[in-house]
């Protein structure tokens, strides 16, 4: 598709962010948000190299 | 009708491999650490054959044979026979675990309905934690920490391994309605089925940092195909039915990714049952035709307007979106409702919640809920776009440890939601869908396991002093013709009592 067919891309949605329930069309709806300090802490304990470390051979 | 189930190809590590960590003999030693009683070793390989092309023939070589003769080489230097290291285990659920090439594999028993196939589906999560907990205390001793197992389709490397989709159908409906029926949709279906990656690759390489939904869709690069493994195909052509050929037919989907989120798993292979099922009774000029579906499957994954733009056939502008809003409006004018269980309402509702925007959805969707709680993170550390440690997160996401795993976090503070009809069963029940002839399967393996000398997917061969007797399952399919079954297996005490099934007959060694 050429580019200039394309429609005019909305920036994307910022992750975590809640609609515009200020904006015309139906808002979004409520999602239930979980407590991040848990999560957040859980994640400092991930190993940054992990990934790095990680190898597997091509499976199916 | 259609049966489905799922095989699942785990990734395994250690919290401190070296340099030299063997894949392989850890995903032996995982298989043979299961204490799920089952039938080891008794897998009869001789029925197997992923030659036969779905278009009419037969292929004298796959593109990953050379590969895979250069493994088995290796492995034969190992002090161990072909079955050994397959280690396969028939398991009472009627599922089959073993090790497939350097991975843990888990295949769920035939499904009828979508919440048995999301709980056997746990099922097997459950079991290969067990066995790494099990290994894990064996080999204690080792200083690379315990064993990690991951639910996921790629090392970030290149090197990718599947979440692979069986359908069962009938084989009146002809390969090339079923083929070019389902490319644009299984193209496109990403949008909710997708697990989310943090990095773009390439068959055999890491290409650079960037976010995608999918993690399966950079290793697609050929429309048809019997091929898994290299060069792998949108829609695979392996014609084997483990059925009567005759009359049925397996569609082997190979594109998905394996989801952590049993919503996920519920809208992937719930919406792929009922567009099967309409395939047949729609006329096929009617079905969405992606200008270049391979190459669609890709830039989706990568867009990350997440307006999912493309083109059809005939040159005008679609979206993934309204190609799925497409495919959901045909099959609601031949199916009122799946009678699997699936609610065509639940596939609308993630649709236009899609549309709203992908951040209303991390209650149901892996890509969203991984890119929510990373972004989270990111954020709160001021990471940069391209730090190493994000992807550390993406794999973390996928670990199946409940203390650690990333995804089990989210579960645990009740963001996910339960597909409807879906139980988590307790721990020490294993049972088999009731209603399919996997629970025959599951049954012979309970009841007479030391006698089973050989299981299939479709045959068990059972041997004692009384008889020697083949199940024949390749058309054990109705529910009224499993219960029958059922009900004179329970009663049975030897294999000679197992002669008055109508698929039973006797065999001899060869």
């Amino acid at each position: 598709m050429p580019e200039s067919a394309r429609r005019t891309r909305p920036p994307a949605p910022a992750p975590g962010g809640g609609g515009d329930d200020e904006g015309e069309g139906p808002s979004a709806p409520k999602v239930e948000k979980p407590n991040t300090d848990d999560l957040l802490e859980r994640m400092r304990k991930v190993d940054p190299d992990q990934a790095r470390r990680y190898r597997q051979r091509t499976g199916e | 009708m259609i049966l489905y189930g799922l095989e699942t190809e785990y990734g395994i590590s250690r919290e401190r491999p070296r340099p030299d960590y063997d894949v392989v003999a850890e995903s032996i030693a995982l298989v043979q650490a299961a204490t799920q009683s089952g039938v080891r070793m008794r897998w009869d390989y001789s029925y197997e054959d992923p030659h036969v092309d779905a278009r009419g023939f037969r292929v004298d070589a796959l593109r990953q044979d050379t590969d895979e003769a250069n493994y088995f080489a290796q492995d034969a230097a190992r002090p161990l026979s072909f079955s050994e290291i397959k280690s396969d285990l028939a398991l009472k659920n009627g599922a089959r675990f073993y090790n497939d090439h350097a991975h843990p594999e888990y295949c769920t028993p035939e499904c009828r309905t979508i919440a048995d196939l999301v709980e056997q589906d746990q099922l097997g999560d459950r079991l290969v934690t067990e066995c790494a907990e099990e290994l894990s205390a064996k080999t204690a001793e080792r200083d690379e920490g315990r064993v990690r197992l991951y639910k996921n389709n790629t090392d970030f490397q290149g090197h990718s391994y599947g979440c692979h989709e069986n359908y069962l159908l009938p084989r009146d409906l002809a390969w090339e309605n079923v083929s070019r029926g389902m490319r644009a949709f299984l193209a496109t279906r990403q949008i909710f089925c997708g697990a989310g990656k943090f990095g773009w690759e390439d068959e055999d390489r890491y290409v650079g940092p960037g976010f995608q939904i999918a993690q399966r869709s950079d290793f697609f690069s050929v429309m048809e195909s019997v091929d898994t493994m290299q060069k792998r195909p949108l829609i695979n052509t392996r014609d084997e039915p483990h059925a009567d050929p005759e009359t049925w037919r397996r569609f082997h989907v190979i594109v998905g990714d394996a989801n952590m989120s049993p919503y996920a798993t519920y809208l992937k292979v719930g919406s792929t049952a009922s567009v099967l099922a309409m395939l047949n009774q729609v006329d096929p000029a009617r079905l969405p035709q992606l200008d270049d579906p391979v190459g669609t499957m890709r830039e989706i994954s990568r867009d990350p307007s997440w307006y999912w733009d493309c083109d059809l056939k005939d040159g005008s502008p679609t979206t993934a979106i309204e190609i799925q809003r497409q495919y959901l409006s045909l099959v609601r004018e031949v199916i009122s409702e799946p009678t699997d269980g699936f609610q065509l309402e639940d596939w609308e509702q993630i649709l236009d919640d899609l549309e709203k925007g992908p951040e209303t959805t991390v209650d149901r969707l892996d890509w969203t809920a991984k890119l929510d709680i990373v972004s989270t993170f990111r954020d709160a550390e001021n990471l940069g776009e391209e730090d190493p440690w994000l992807i550390s997160l993406d794999l973390s996401y996928h670990l199946l440890d409940e203390s650690e795993g990333l995804y089990y976090g989210l579960r645990d503070q009740g963001q996910f939601r339960q597909p409807p009809g879906v139980t988590t069963l307790s721990e020490g029940q294993f049972p088999p869908p009731a209603d399919t002839r996997a629970r025959v399967r599951g049954l012979c393996i309970e009841r007479f396991g030391q006698h089973v000398e050989a299981a299939q997917w479709d045959h068990v061969r059972l041997r004692d002093k009384t008889a020697a007797l083949e199940l024949d399952l390749r058309r054990l399919f109705t529910p009224e013709a499993v219960a029958e079954a059922v009900a004179v297996i329970e009663k049975a005490r030897r294999v000679a009592d197992l002669s008055p099934l109508l698929f039973a007959k006797p065999f001899k060694s060869v």
